[in-house]
This record gives C-alpha cells, structure tokens and sequence, in this order.
C-alpha cells in the first residue's frame, strides 16, 4: 500500500507538472481525488489494514493527498494566470475609431447668454420679470418719457400692429409694468425679444435685450457704476475695462453709454472697436423723475437706475461672432457648436 | 453733426491734438463716430517746381520734366499739357500712397524713367474731375512743404454723432461752447460789423406772423444790388470739409452760417416775392406747392408756410420754393431768420419724407435768442461777397415772451443722486461755465436760469445731468449699493422653461430660434382648416417684407423652413426644436395672448454617422419617446394618445393628439406630404408640438417615490395574436385594470407580423415581471395569478394567445 501511494503521489506530481492547460489541470484532480478517483480507492482499502498500520497509513494518504491538492492549486493558478495573459496580449482593438455616442444637443447662443447673464445677476439679488412683446404705446414710450411727436422716437423704429398697439423696441416697458404692479425695493431683470423696423447687416428687426432696474432708497449713480463693473467683469474677465460716458435716454437721467475696453484688441485698437479700444455694449441712467410720476414714486423718497443690453451683441463678443445674420439662420453647422 | 478741428479752433483755444479733442468730447457725450485726417498720409506729396520740361522721344503725348523738390532734382514723366517750365506743381514722390490705395513706385514709361508723379486735384482726391495737373501760385509755400500744409487743407474732420436731446450742438459754435465749458475757458467773441445803407428795411418789405404761436419769431434782412456768382475758395473748401456742396456766394453762405451758429437760413429773390410782403401762416388743405427740389407737394392746413401776397414761397423751416429760388440774375435778396415750433416743423418734414439739414435743427429746437445775430452775421458775410447793400434795420417780429422759468436747484442732491461730494461752489462753477444764471435762495437751494440754447434744460435733474458731465463720469466713484434683502425665486413659469429646454438638449435635440413674424399664407401652408384660430393672425401695419407681415400663431412654418433649409445644406440627420411665443389677437380691448409653445422636429438617423451599426431612421416612436420623456420628468400624469382627431399636417395614419386628463396638450406624428411638399422638405420628417402653458399648469412639483422590494422577481412572457385595429396599449392597460399589487411590470418587447402572422393581425408579446413587497412569491401564486391575466386579456379583448 505504501509503495502504491508512492508510487501515486510520483505520478501525479509529473502528470501536473506536465499539465498546460485549466482543462487538464482538473481532469487530473478527477482522476486522483474524485469520486471515483485513484486516491479514493485506495482509501476504500484502509479498511483492510490492521489496526497498527491503519492510522499511519491514513496519515501518509492523507499527506498525499494534501501534497498533490497543493500542487493542483500553485499550478491550476499559475494555469489561469497565462490564460489572462495570453487574452490580454492577443487581445486588440482600434482605438482610434470614434465611440458610440448620441448626437450633442444645444442650446441657442441667445438663450446662453441669457442664462448666463440671469445668473450674475441672480446673484446680485435681481430677480426676472417678464412682459408682452406686443404693446401699448404708452408703456413702450409715453411712460418711459418719450411723448408723442418726441424726436426720440425716431431712435427706434417701430412696428405697428392693430389696435393701435405696437411691437415693444425695447424690453424697458417691462420696468413700467413692474413697478405699476410693486412698491420699492425693485430689482428686477428682463429678457426678452424686441423689434424695429430695420434690417441691414448690423439691424435684425427682431433682436433681443436685457433690461436691469434697481430702485430703493439712496441709490447712487456710483452705484449703477458699481453693479455694472461687476457685471461686466464677471462676463468679460476680472480685468475687463469699464467706462461709462453721457449719453441720453427719455426715461433716466443722468445716461450714459458703458463700454468696455475692447475683448478682441485688449484696448490697444482693431477693426471691431474701429481703433477706439472701447466697445459699447449697453445704455444705462438713474430713472428719471418723470418714469417716477407715471408709476406713482415719489422721486424725492427713492431713487434708481435702469440699463439695458442687447443680447445679440454679447453673444457675438463672447463667441467672435461678426456676421448677426449667423445667429437667426439656424443652420445646425453653426448652432452645434454651442 | 460734422466740424473740423481748425474750424473749432476758431472759436475757443485749446492745446488738446485732435486724438485728445475726440476723446474729450466724447467723454463730454459729444461721441466722435469717426475721425477723418484731411490728408493724412499724404506728407510725401510736396511743393514742387518744373525746371525742365521736353518732348518725350518715343511718346508724343508725353513729357519729361526735371522737378525740383526742393532737396534734389527728379526726372518725372507727365502726361499732362497745362503747365510750362517753371510752373509751382504738387509732386507726388516715391513711396506716397494716394487715395484709392495708388501707390506712387520707381517706373519707366516708353523707356524713360520716372521718380514720381505730378498730380491732379482729383488724385490728391481734392475734387470729382480735373482737367489736368494741379498748377499753384509761384509763391504759395517753399518747395517740399506738404501739400496739404500748402493749401491750408491739414484739418480732422470730426464726426460727431448727438443725441437728440443736444439741439444746441448742431453748430460749431454750440460744440465750441461746450468744450469751453469743460475746459474752463472763455469763447472767443464773434465780431460782426453789419454796414447798414439807403431806406429803412420796412419801405421794402413787410412781415405778418399770422400763427405766432408755431412762428414766435421770424426776422429779416433786405438786401440788394448783389451779383450772384461762385464762392471764393476759402468758402467752398470749408464747405466741402464738411461734406456741403458749394452752390453759390449767397446760398453757401446762409449754409456756413447755419453750421456755424446752428441757425438755419432762407435767401429769397425779393423781386420775385409778389405784393412785397411775408405772411407766416398755416397752409390750405391740399394746397400745391413745388418745393426748390422740383418736387411738387400737397400741403395739409397743419403745415406752416412762407408766403408773399399771394402764394406760398416756403416750407417754412423745411425746404424753399422754387418760386423764389436765388438765380444768377437775382439782385435783391430777402434774407430769413425764424424760430419755428419743434412739433410742427418736425411733423410736416415727417410726413413728406423731407429731411433737411434746415428741418432737421428745427425739429429739434433753435436758439431763439440768436435768430438776430445769425442773420446779421450772415447779411455782413452777403454784402461782403456779393457786394449789394443792407437796407437799415431788420424786420423782427417777436410777438412773444421768451423768457425762461428758473429751476429750483439743490447741489447737494446733486453730490447724493450722483456718488460725489463735490463743494457747493465747485457745483455752482460749473452751472455757471454753462452759462446758466444763477441767483440764492434763503433755503439753501439756487433758483438757475438756463441759456436759451439749452432747451434739454428745463428740470433739476437736468441740472444735476450736467453737473456729472461736466465733472466728469470718470471722476465717479463705483460703489455697490446697500439693499434691502428680498426673497425672490424664479416662477414656476421660468422654472420650467428652462427644464425643459435642458431636457430637449438632453434628448440631443438643437435649440433654434425664427423671427416672430411669418408670412400670411403660413397657415395655408400647414392646411389649417378656414375656421382654425391660427388663422387669425395679427397683422403688421408696416412689415419690412411680405415673408414677415403677420405674427406667428404656430412655430410650426419657422421650425419647417428651418428644417428645409438645414436639409438644402446636406444636414439631413436632424433634431431641432423652438421654444418661443406665439401670438393671438385679444378679445375686444384685451390685449393679445403671447403663450410659449413648444415644437421639435426629427429626421435622418438616429444615432448620426457611425460605423459600428447599421444606420436606422428615426420614426413617430422617436418622437413620440421625446414627448414621453418629457411629460415624464414634468410629471404629467393621466396622458392619452388619441389618433382619432388629429391636425391636419399630420400623416393621419401616423400621428396623434396628446391628451392629459381633459386637456390637450399638444400633438406628435409624422408629417403629411403635402405639407412636406409646401415647404419644400426633401426628407420624412416627424414633429411634435406642445403647449407650453398646459406643461407648466399640470405638471407637478411633488414626485412620488418608493423604496424598491428587496424580494427575488419572476417574469413570464405572453405572445398573442392581435387584430390591427386593437391598439397595442390596450393590452398593457388590461393587465394594469388587474390591479394586483404584485405586478411590477408590464412591457410589450416583440411587435412582428409578416410570415406565420395572419393578414390583418400582429403579434404582440408582452413581458410581465411579478413581485412582492412583502415576501418571495411562491410559483403557485404567481401561476394563478399569471392565469388570471391570460384569462382576462382573452375575455375582454379579441386576442388569441399563441
Ligand atoms: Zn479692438
């Protein structure tokens, strides 16, 4: 019996030695250790062994067995280890295909801005209001200090509809309307779609502008300075140059126009800022007593500032954009680039 | 308003360069749009003298000439016959570049060489033709001096764009006084002596306002024995520096004076004015009259005209009549001086279309204080071109009172409104540098009257706009404002605009945005029934062209054009949507319905380019998912897909209307292909369109959400036979009507018909996924109920299960 477990035990140790494969490996551990395997025969025949050899002889088979399921395990191991190898080295593909992915949606340039611009000043403390693009005279103008026949009137040219209603030019009525409908303090934004009666290579009859309007008591036209250097910093860069210079508007006073040094030039002059380093890019005032009057304010209690911006031409500084026409083509190679 | 920077000089003294002045003046809101440099870069275009002159050898045509340059002698070929040897010419050397971008090089021309060019006025761009070179006096500068030194021609025009409020800025002199202002300065004094002669003005010509209250001034000069003849130099070059056209002595110089003083002028023939006498009155309706354009006008009883005894002979403050027109054989000259009202000028140059240079400074407002000086400044400049005499006196009708009410100033609401702490006295130097007159009140504030010329000044506000100008925006300190905290989010309205833009861009979809307006057959386009609302379309009552004349009721013919044109471009694979207004008129007095609509169309493949699987077009079920994904993150329940009313755009067999509950809201389906064929739409194309207000009433803001079972599942399939016309969702809703809490999930995961499928049916297969919240299911139960749900979907539909 000893000479056979011998002789077993050399057996196996060569047949795994011998061994390549996962597959082999375990067909051997069948054959000796299984069920019906060599070891578990000769174990059946234990029983015929006298009680001295029986425990010594069960110790050497179980040793055996012990030496052999070792050597399976390091080997079967070892076996599988050269099988992960042998897929990772052969194993190969072409990375440089493009990945499976859905098509990019986006947003419109406009709408961009528009979120972007609400979001500083969301964080100035100014909430969005809305109103009708289709208006009354008298909140689009009368109000807003232009009177009938006002030569001003003709700094924005107007689409009329029925009823002697018109199409706002500006987004400025909204001011009108926020205020009719609240007491100070006010701070509000408006986006939203003008039109004028106007269309070349720099006039869209359809556009779009963002009105601001502060009003509380004690607010200065350094403040409107402060609130504007914010905002155009946090839009164009910290360092963005910001100068306000008088200008006018029927419903603030004083006005002025904001420019910024210029973002394609840095300041020093180009074809976009027409060499003056400065880019306009939106009218500002303190409102003007008379908005006070027709929304029932007491000018001498609050006071306030109003700006507005035209959308489209952030976008085209933000993006370098030259050409407006761009932005109402909708033709997906431009608009998938957003 | 155009003025040059020599002109400037004229009236008040500065040192700034004409960089500095432009920036000066725009920071005084005086904005300079351009600046042009009256021959700038044209240094190397210098006094030169003709030494030599000879016959070209092998050109007849041309000449050789040595030109002394005043540092060297030059060959130069010329082509020009008007000049001998020795005359002054304006040489062009090498390296100058002329206008029109004409580089002067090193040539030979017929073998001879050339170091230059001697120019024309017309190439030094100085005139429209030339007959040949430019020949100068002898003496008029050393040679090699520049050109335009030379010809006293170096100037900056200066473009300044004003707003409307700056009347008083329409004149060299009202910049002039500004600048003052802000410099500190005094302006110089205008010296006019006016040599009066002969009969009082009043033996010659008479005047009667007739409507004082849109004439309150109106003032003239006789003057006669003048001999209407061509400008000197001087004038016409001021003239031209500023873009007017010379016309004559007379005429140009009424046009020096107006842009000089900013008071607009009329010179008639006085011998052609009948009856010798001006009446100022309001014209009859429908009365013609040709104005100096040659243009035959129908006046209205609102418009204000000069006449004599017995017709009109001016628009007044418009445009003259050619009735009276100055001509070479005029000799007597009636010259006009007037204040007329803003409004009215302003409405009868807007109704005729005519925008004058004259109407354009009334509309806006004149100094009606110096209507005299304007006119006599300008009889002075007549008599001393045309020769003639000024007659004693003027006319001046001035019935009424022009003396302006002063305004209560506070200075230091001035230094609180604006963010300064400027000295009382600081602030009240600068009201004065503005000519205002100034006088203290006891409480404080001043009372200020403003110069005439300032018609924008009329409240305290306006004061305290002057004094931020004046000091200076730039001296502004930037502060943040001290606020009161509100609490503000944005409206539900907001909040889910801009959700849902988010998931459209998420569902890979482009955001376009169309112009408002479309055409007034869109709606035809779209085969909307006669008595569809969206036919009734707000009208423009100007459009810019007949594609934009009406505001849109539908996104839909923007989104299509849109869709067609992207496909012209050979963008086929597309994904586009628009969330925009549209618009509807209001009932009666009301005003009109702007709700946000929402629209998305769908064409090409659906996954783009790619390698690795079969390209797949997209169908309705693309389009519809878009929807479903949607309502579903809205959370909008109670949705139904109706396909038995559906819009007329729509393929009928492939579309459906999109109900929620009761409320519709809004469609999904497949294009019709007639519409497809309006439109011009090469390609299928799948749409859909929701109410965008519907959306923000009925969805939620409060989801539902449950814990998950953490007990094994088990799933069985059914496969059936289903007749055509039983809609799929009819099965998924029988299992549901089973109400067994235990069914976590019902899915169709096979349609097919074709071979094995009888015609008129399809084989539907659904899968349902059972499970318990509570315990593992044991199979018996889960076969019982499985049972019932076969059962049931037998018994209440005509399927067959296989
Ligand atoms: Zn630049």
């Amino acid at each position: 019996m000893r000479e056979q477990l011998e002789q077993l035990r050399n057996g196996a140790v060569q047949a795994i030695a011998a061994a390549t494969t996962v597959e082999q490996l375990q067909e051997i551990r069948i054959t000796l250790l299984g069920r019906k395997g060599e070891l578990t025969a000769l174990m059946k025949g234990l029983g015929s062994l006298s009680a001295e050899e029986r425990p010594v002889i069960g110790q050497l088979v179980n040793s055996v067995r012990d030496e052999i399921e070792s050597a399976l395990g390091t080997a079967l191991a070892a076996a599988q280890e050269n099988l992960i190898a042998e897929r990772l080295s052969s194993e190969r593909i072409d990375i440089s295909l493009p990945g499976r992915r859905p098509l990019r949606g986006t947003k419109h340039p406009i709408s961009l801005v528009i979120e972007e611009v609400s979001a500083i000043f969301a964080g100035l403390g100014f909430s969005v209001a809305e109103g009708p693009e289709i208006e009354h005279d008298w909140y689009n103008f009368e109000a807003l200090n232009f009177p009938p026949e006002h030569p001003a009137r003709d700094m924005q040219d107007t689409f009329f509809v029925e009823n002697s209603m018109l199409l706002r030019t500006h987004t400025s009525p909204v001011q009108i309307r926020t205020m009719l409908k609240q007491k100070p303090p006010v701070r509000i934004i408006a986006p939203g779609t003008v039109y004028r009666c106007d269309s070349d290579a720099t006039h869209s009859p359809m556009f779009h502008q963002i009105e601001g309007l502060m009003v509380d008591t004690g607010v200065t036209f350094g403040d409107l300075k402060g609130i504007l250097t914010v905002f155009t910093n946090q839009l164009f860069g910290q360092k963005t140059g910001v100068r306000l210079r008088p200008s006018y508007f029927p419903f603030t006073e004083p006005s002025a126009e904001v420019d910024i040094a210029c973002v394609i030039c840095g300041g020093k002059g180009c074809r976009v800022c027409k060499n003056s380093g400065w880019l306009e890019i939106l009218g500002a005032g303190m409102v003007d007593p008379e908005v006070y009057r027709h929304v029932q304010y007491d000018a001498e209690q609050i006071s306030g500032f109003a700006f507005g911006m035209g959308i489209e031409r952030i976008a085209m500084l933000k993006y370098g954009i030259s050409d407006m026409r761009l932005l109402f083509e909708n033709d997906v190679r431009f608009l998938r680039q957003f | 308003m155009n003025v040059t920077y020599n002109w400037l000089k004229e009236f008040v003294d500065f040192s700034e360069t004409p960089d500095e002045l432009a920036a000066l003046l725009t920071m005084l809101g005086l904005e300079v749009d351009s600046m042009v440099k009256l021959g700038e870069g044209l240094d190397d275009v210098v006094v030169a003298r003709v030494e030599e002159k000879r016959q070209h050898p092998n050109a007849d045509k041309l000449s050789l000439c040595k030109v002394n340059n005043g540092k060297e002698i030059v060959d130069v070929v010329c082509g020009a016959q008007n000049f001998t040897q020795g005359a002054t010419v304006a040489l062009a050397q090498i390296g100058s570049v002329l206008p029109g971008d004409f580089k002067i090089k090193r040539s030979k021309i017929r073998g001879e060489e050339s170091c230059g060019m001697l120019c024309s006025d017309k190439e030094l761009g100085l005139a429209d033709e030339s007959a040949g070179i430019m020949v100068l006096d002898a003496d008029i500068a050393p040679l090699g001096t520049p050109i335009f030194t030379a010809l006293g021609l170096k100037d900056t025009l200066l473009e300044i764009g004003l707003t409307p409020n700056r009347s008083d800025c329409l004149s060299v002199i009202g910049i002039a006084r500004d600048l003052a202002a802000k410099l500190g300065v005094q302006l110089k004094p205008l010296a006019t002596t006016l040599p009066e002669a002969g009969e009082p003005v009043g033996s010659f010509i008479k005047v009667t306002i007739d409507n004082p209250e849109l004439c309150p001034r109106y003032a003239a000069r006789y003057i006669s024995g003048c001999t209407i003849a061509p400008s000197p130099e001087w004038l016409v070059k001021r003239l031209t520096s500023i873009g007017i056209r010379s016309i004559n002595n007379v005429v140009d110089v009424t046009n020096l004076i107006m842009m000089e003083l900013g008071q607009p002028l009329h010179a008639f023939d006085c011998d052609r004015l009948a009856g010798k006498q001006v009446v100022v009155r309001t014209a009859g309706e429908g009365e013609l009259f040709t104005t100096l354009d040659n243009q035959q006008r129908t006046l209205q009883a609102t418009d204000l005209v000069i006449c004599d005894a017995e017709r009109p002979v001016a628009l007044a403050g418009v445009m003259g009549g050619l009735n009276s027109e100055i001509e070479l054989t005029t000799t007597a000259i009636l010259l006009e001086s007037a204040f007329f009202k803003p409004a009215a000028i302003r409405k009868t140059a807007k109704r005729l279309g005519l925008h004058t240079e004259s109407s354009h400074r009334f509309e806006r407002g004149i100094d009606i204080d110096s209507v005299g000086r304007a006119l006599d400044r300008a009889a002075a400049l007549i008599v001393e071109l045309a020769g003639g005499t000024v007659a004693q006196g003027a006319l001046d009708v001035y019935p009424g009172n022009s003396e302006r009410t002063p305004i209560t100033f506070r200075p230091e609401r001035a230094n609180g409104l604006i963010g300064i702490t400027l000295e009382r006295s600081e602030i009240l130097d600068i009201l004065i540098r503005l000519q205002c007159r100034i006088a203290e009140n006891s409480d404080g504030s001043v009372s200020v009257i403003p110069p005439h010329y300032r018609l924008d000044i009329e409240r305290e506000i306006d004061l305290i706009e002057e004094v931020a100008r004046l000091n200076g925006y730039d001296k502004i300190p930037a502060t943040m404002p001290i606020a009161r905290v509100v609490s503000d989010r944005p409206s539900r309205h907001q909040e889910i605009e801009k959700l849902v833009r988010e998931l459209l861009v998420q569902n890979s979809m482009t955001e376009i945005i169309n112009f408002s307006f479309t055409s007034a057959d869109a709606a035809g386009k779209l085969l909307l029934s006669d008595d569809d609302p969206r036919r009734v379309a707000i009208k423009l009552a100007n459009p810019l062209v007949d594609e934009h004349s009406v505001m849109r009721t539908t996104l839909l013919p923007g989104l299509l054009e849109t869709t067609a044109k992207n496909m012209s471009f050979r963008s086929l694979d597309l994904k586009l949507f628009e969330m925009r207004r549209v618009y509807f008129p209001g009932e009666g007095d009301n005003m009109p319905h702007e709700p946000l609509c929402v629209v998305g169309a769908i064409s090409g493949s659906r996954d783009g380019d790619g390698w690795s699987r079969p390209q797949e077009a997209v169908d309705f079920y693309d389009a519809k998912g878009i929807v479903e994904s949607l309502l579903e993150s809205l959370e909008i329940g109670g949705v139904s897909w109706n396909s038995e009313q559906v819009e007329s755009y729509y393929h009928p067999g492939k579309s459906c209307s999109i109900f929620a509950g009761r409320d519709y809201i809004g469609s999904v389906g497949e294009l019709h292909p007639t519409v497809q064929k309006n439109f011009g739409i090469e390609k299928t194309v799948f749409c859909f369109e929701l109410n965008f207000e519907k959306l923000v009433k009925l969805s939620r803001t409060k989801k539902t959400i449950t814990a998950p079972s953490r007990f094994p599942d088990s799933s069985r399939d059914i496969a059936m036979l289903v007749p055509d016309e039983v809609p799929a969702s009819k099965i998924i809703d029988c299992v549901k009507a089973e109400k067994a809490k235990e069914i976590e999930q019902v899915q169709i995961f096979d349609v097919y018909c074709g071979a094995g499928v009888p015609a008129g049916q399809r084989s539907i297969a659904i899968r349902i996924r059972y499970r318990s919240f509570e315990r593992t299911l044991a199979e018996e139960e889960i076969v019982a109920l499985h049972k019932r749900v076969v059962t049931n979907l037998v018994n209440k539909l005509p399927v067959t299960v296989r």
